[in-house]
């Protein structure tokens, strides 16, 4: 009765999840509502969980609950650390939810939504969560081994060393692709900017509270910095009326990234107890609590969805970024389908803190399942306004215009109606003084958010809060990204730096940190002023850039997990991973190749040169403006260069891989796998 | 009606408890059961030196992702 009713259950869940997924992907004949999203998500979730991820860990791993992990054997109170199951699950997923599954799906919505809903789903269920739990299953049987490490062990030297590299250049990408995304938040918006402003001061006051007042006591300081937080976002409100502040907090966009990169820079170089660990507390509160009230809201409010399925940009002109479905919806929906950072967190603290070797099917797959059900509901906030307003907020100046006015006339004039009064009530009831051009996603995430939550507390009265905390909230753990991701980059200059000259890895030595801290921000400082002067939005360069760098890290961490399991003596079961990193390599290179030699000047760095320079040229271009159209073309260029290295670079590892997997299946090579030995769990069975 | 009572102080108990682990509130505690249970050489830190410690630890790779 019992194993029947079990049956019962799931092939009911199984068809409700059915049923939701044919309603989003047939029907277009009346408006959808966003129910269907979150029970198609849901239900196709559960049962990937209940069946795929079990099939991963009995059949393709063969986790054992009877091996010791790291953290059992070398439990040492401070790396090795063996943690309940539900904290660890909470632990990997504040560290890997970040901005991504949040901005990549309300951009990816300019196709519609239903490409990018359908990648959501299958990508995570086939290949991010995949990747996630193959990478947290090889990293706890060695120890916390970290994948450049594993690369270079079961790889090969070169491609270990080719992993670091990837890693730092797709660090300094995704550094400088976030600073441009609160950079279009923030600029000519003194709420925001102030708001953002004050949580320095406030991770100040935590850090030295966390430091010298009560030493570790996190919750007490959270807890006081949210309340402060609360308050300043309110308080933005009587700075944003009164004059004397707004000339204060109004700043332009070359002027926002200057301070963020001064920001980083500070991160970076500061002692990390003053302002980047603050920052991070805070925001892990603030993230996970907006998270849960983003999926309570829809549930409660039930939007309706008025985006279109499918809109005309399928065909590659979207206004948004520049390219077809196939490749730039697989690369611009990054973190909530595949994340190759991913692997970078499930090969760090998580396989250390483990206590079981079973837990790694709900830490490694089920967490990278609740991100893209988090992009889920990213693309339901962002197809629940009307299309007109979400392409007049996403599109750059360059394209849909710079007014209220000619934005509205374009914009009609692709078949979304919008009237240019919309424009300015809606800027208006959030307070701002415009939302047109505000390219980067998050400010149209902020309009849906605060839709969705003033519909379920305040209505429109509190509209302006909730869109400036959102604002907020998007705005507070971007940065925690960027100055966490600096100090990284930081130590990864000085690793490098250390193999020519050895006090250069020195931690503690001041010229050292400072340079370091100084070329890692430069580097991605200089892609962010780019993005920020590009006339077409910056985003339509960068976040493709992001992504294809992103997708082909998650490339290398599926080429290495496939060489695990080939040692392994798993070859029967290898498509589990060779099928995903099939799919990234082809949507990546591709992706790549357009970027790069496209003719449409949109879409190809080299055509866009190209174009300028004919433009130059032919005298179009008003003598005041050569120099920086001439900056423009060198940009392109290095854009270009930057794409085709990593191309390159991930080309050579999988050929390396290739030889080796055929020496393998051939038996030219012996299996030499680096795994700790087995030694039985001395504690009680897993839960 | 007592044992709903004593059900949710457990509850309530279990999700301070995994708040705590969670944020990082606990960590010098577990730190010190540790210590406790396996014999070591060095010196055990104090609060600070141990907080400070951590952040170190944490902020030296990885720790978030995009």
């Amino acid at each position: 009765m019992k194993r029947f009713l079990h049956i019962a259950i799931w092939v009911a869940i199984s068809l409700l999840g059915a049923v939701a997924l044919s309603t989003i992907a047939l029907n277009r004949v009346e408006p959808l509502n966003a129910t269907w999203f979150v029970l198609a998500a849901a239900c196709c979730f559960l049962v990937a969980f209940r069946f795929y991820s079990a099939f991963l860990a009995a059949r393709v791993f063969a986790l054992d609950n009877t091996r010791a992990t790291p953290a059992e054997r070398r439990d040492d109170g401070r790396d090795f650390v063996p943690t309940n199951k539900w904290v660890l699950l909470g632990h990997h997923f504040a560290a890997i939810a970040g901005p991504g599954p949040l901005v990549g799906p309300t951009l990816a919505a300019q196709f519609g939504y239903l490409p990018g809903t359908l990648w959501l789903i299958a990508g995570a269920v086939l290949g991010g969560c995949v990747q996630d739990f193959v990478i947290l299953f090889c990293s706890m049987r060695r120890d916390g081994k970290s994948l450049g490490q594993m690369a270079r062990e079961e790889v090969s030297r070169r491609g270990g060393f080719l992993a670091q590299l990837a890693v730092l250049a797709i660090m300094v990408i995704l550094l400088a692709v976030v600073g441009l995304v609160v950079v279009n938040a923030l600029k000519d918006s003194p709420w925001a900017a102030f708001t953002l402003a004050m949580t320095v001061p406030i991770a100040l006051l935590m850090g030295v509270y966390l430091r010298y007042w009560r030493p570790g006591r996190v919750l007490e300081a959270s807890l006081l910095g949210i309340v402060m937080i609360v308050f300043v976002v309110v308080a933005g409100q009587w700075v944003a009326a009164a004059p004397s502040w707004v000339r204060v907090f109004t700043l332009s966009g070359p002027a926002l990234a200057m301070a963020i990169i001064a920001y980083g820079f500070a991160a970076s170089a500061l002692p990390v107890w003053l302002l980047l660990a603050p920052r991070d507390y805070l925001s892990a509160f603030i993230k996970v609590g907006a998270i849960f009230a983003l999926a309570g809201g829809i549930l409660l409010v039930r939007p309706t969805i008025q985006m279109p399925a499918l809109t005309r940009f399928v065909d590659g002109s979207g206004p948004v970024f520049a390219g077809k479905i196939f490749p730039f919806c697989f690369i611009t929906i990054a973190c909530g389908a595949v994340s190759g950072f991913h692997s970078l967190i499930s090969s760090g603290t998580t396989p250390k803190m483990i206590l079981h070797e079973g837990h790694a099917r709900m830490i490694g797959y089920g967490a990278m399942l609740m991100e893209s059900f988090v992009g889920v509901m990213a693309m339901v906030a962002a197809c629940a306004m009307a299309p007109g307003v979400y392409f007049a907020i996403n599109g750059p100046a360059g394209i849909v215009g710079a007014s209220a006015e000619a934005a509205a006339r374009t914009i009609s004039g692709w078949g979304f109606a919008l009237d240019a009064q919309t424009m300015h009530d809606l800027a208006r009831a959030v307070g701002e003084r415009t939302l047109l051009n505000r390219a980067g996603g998050a400010p149209s995430l902020a309009v849906g958010m605060a839709q969705i939550f003033s519909s379920t507390i305040g209505g429109p009265r509190l509209l302006s809060i909730w869109y400036h905390f959102a604002i907020m909230f998007e705005a507070l753990f971007i940065l925690t990204v960027l100055d966490a991701g600096t100090r990284v980059g930081r130590f990864m200059i000085q690793e490098l730096g250390g193999r020519v000259w050895k006090p250069f890895a020195r931690s503690g030595w001041t010229p050292g940190i400072l340079f370091s801290s100084g070329l890692i921000v430069a580097a991605w400082g200089y892609f962010l002023y780019q993005g920020v002067v590009d006339p077409l939005g910056g985003i339509n360069s960068l976040w493709p850039l992001f992504g294809i760098s992103n997708q082909l890290l998650a490339a290398v961490a599926l080429v290495v997990a496939t060489t695990i399991l080939l040692k392994m003596g798993r070859t029967r079961w290898i498509w589990v991973t060779l099928v995903p990193m099939a799919w990234l390599v082809s949507a990546t290179m591709t992706a790549s190749y357009q970027k790069i030699f496209s003719l449409d000047p949109r879409i190809g760095f080299l055509s866009f040169a190209s174009a300028l320079a004919s433009q130059i040229a032919a005298g179009q271009i008003p003598a005041a403006n050569i120099a920086a159209t001439q900056r423009l073309i060198f940009n392109q260029r290095l854009d270009a260069a930057v794409t085709a290295a990593l191309a390159l670079m991930i080309l050579v590892l999988i050929v390396e891989a290739l030889y080796q997997w055929y020496s393998l299946l051939s038996r030219r090579m012996e299996p030499a796998l680096q795994e700790t030995p087995y030694v039985a769990t001395q504690w009680a069975e897993a839960d | 009606m007592r044992s709903l009572f004593s059900l949710l102080k457990r509850i309530l108990s279990t999700a301070w408890g995994w708040l705590r682990e969670w944020s990082g509130d606990a960590a010098y505690e577990r730190y010190q059961r540790s210590r406790a249970t396996i014999l070591r050489r060095e010196r055990e830190l104090s609060r600070t030196e141990f907080y400070l410690d951590q952040l170190r630890r944490k902020y030296s790779k990885p720790s978030r992702c995009c």
